[in-house]
């Protein structure tokens, strides 16, 4: 099994969207945006959090740094973030070294094309101020998303 | 000296290249013409329904903000905290756009037929000006003169879809006594819309503001080649695509529904 899980974080802090699979012989198994994950969630969301904060102190000049994978004894974290305060975070085993290729792509030709050109759907899913402080639950669940991600995603479940 | 060894193929062939000398001219006037984001206008095309709807509630605000101030023109506004209130740096935004577009399925009746009326206007004048654009484009495949309804139905499928929306209608059927249909199986600006449940009954009555754009196009292009605005019918709708076509994110596809009175 090459990946474990997928989560999407905005910029409020809260976890939009996740996807994990149980099982490595059917690729479809698993919860999306399960209540279960909440505070899977919140741990993940901390741990990439204080780890990004060390990056930055860390950096050498002024220009930033970024954090693009943690590797623990067990898996490893892949992560992108972009300027709009988007977390794209896949969790994998030890096989592949980067996904950022793969991350990028999701940000570009899956959320983009079926979230922000939706103009049905929100841009941002915070409504009021009570969501903006990683209070939300609200999840992505629009189907097209869902079905572009999934047939992107479920050949490299069972890698 | 070279080139008179070159000078050898029939006139035939030569009719052919100016056809294609015309082309290629086209080609380099319309690299010479200044370029936008297709991105970004095919955004700004949909956001002419929010646009629409906005504009709507401003008006309805004004128009009850004179008459209120006609009521009581006294005002109590004299204490200094209701002034603050009114203070304000940067003007109030509108609603998101997603929430007008949902106000707009829930209004009443007659506010949604204002509504749907001011964006036919507005494709309206966008097609007026288009065909304007066409006419000033050098391309050989355009000949306004003696024009008939059909060359212009046909001028319609290929040349101001193709500018509009990047492709052209697939196809168009009519009964040569003024009637026409053009379908268009995926029609490009509303390919990434969905609702975030399953249910297409309310998905497909949300969307069908934004067909009101290309009816007032059609209805502008055709005004501006001499067919008016009471003469001309048209409808959109929505239709099942054939079999044999690839599936695309929006389930369904648009046939609009021209009439010409003579």
């Amino acid at each position: 099994m090459a990946i474990y899980s997928f989560w999407i974080f905005d910029k409020h802090c809260n976890c939009i969207f996740n996807r994990e699979w149980t099982l490595v012989a059917n690729s479809s198994s698993g919860t999306i945006n399960s209540k279960q994950n909440e505070e899977t969630a919140k741990l993940l969301y901390g741990m990439i959090f204080s780890l990004r904060s060390i990056a930055l102190k860390l950096s050498k000049d002024s220009t930033g740094n970024d954090i693009r994978s943690i590797s623990t004894g067990k898996y490893r974290i892949h992560t992108y973030c972009t300027a709009s305060g988007l977390w794209f975070v896949l969790t994998t085993d030890f096989k592949q070294q980067s996904y950022s290729q793969v991350l990028q792509y999701i940000y570009s030709h899956i959320y983009v094309k079926y979230i922000t050109h939706n103009l049905l759907s929100a841009f941002d899913l915070a409504e009021d101020e009570s969501e903006t402080r990683g209070q939300g639950t609200k999840k992505i669940a629009n189907r097209n998303f869902i079905t572009a991600l999934e047939s992107f995603l479920t050949p490299m479940v069972a890698q | 000296m070279v080139a008179g060894s070159r000078t050898q193929p029939s006139s035939e062939q030569d009719g052919m290249s100016e056809q294609e000398r015309l082309q290629h001219q086209l080609q380099i006037f319309q690299d010479s013409l200044p370029k936008v984001n297709q991105l970004a206008y095919q955004m700004l095309l949909n956001e002419m329904v929010p646009l629409a709807v906005s504009v709507e509630n401003r008006l309805a605000q004004t128009e009850h903000v004179n008459n209120s101030e006609t009521i009581d023109s006294s005002g109590d506004k004299d204490t200094v905290s209701e002034m603050v209130r009114d203070l304000h740096i940067s003007p109030k935004l509108d609603l998101p756009s997603h929430k007008l577009c949902l106000q707009l399925y829930e209004a009443e009746e007659e506010r949604k037929k204002r509504i749907l009326e001011r964006l036919r206007s507005m494709g309206f004048q966008t097609g007026n000006k288009l065909s304007e654009l066409l006419v000033f484009s050098n391309n050989p495949n355009l000949t306004f003169k003696d024009m008939d309804l059909l060359a212009i139905m046909k001028f319609i499928c290929r040349d101001v879809w193709k500018q509009m929306f990047g492709k052209q209608i697939d196809n168009l059927k009519t009964n040569h006594r003024g009637t026409f249909y053009l379908f268009d199986y995926e029609y490009r600006p509303i390919q990434p819309f969905a609702l975030d449940d399953q249910s297409t009954e309310k998905e497909l009555e949300m969307v069908k503001p934004f067909l009101e754009i290309p009816v007032g196009v059609i209805k502008g292009v055709l005004s501006s080649l001499g067919y008016k605005q009471e003469q001309v019918v048209c409808l959109a709708s929505y239709i099942d695509r054939p079999a044999d076509r690839p599936k695309s994110t929006f389930p369904k596809g648009i046939s609009f529904h021209v009439q010409v009175n003579k």
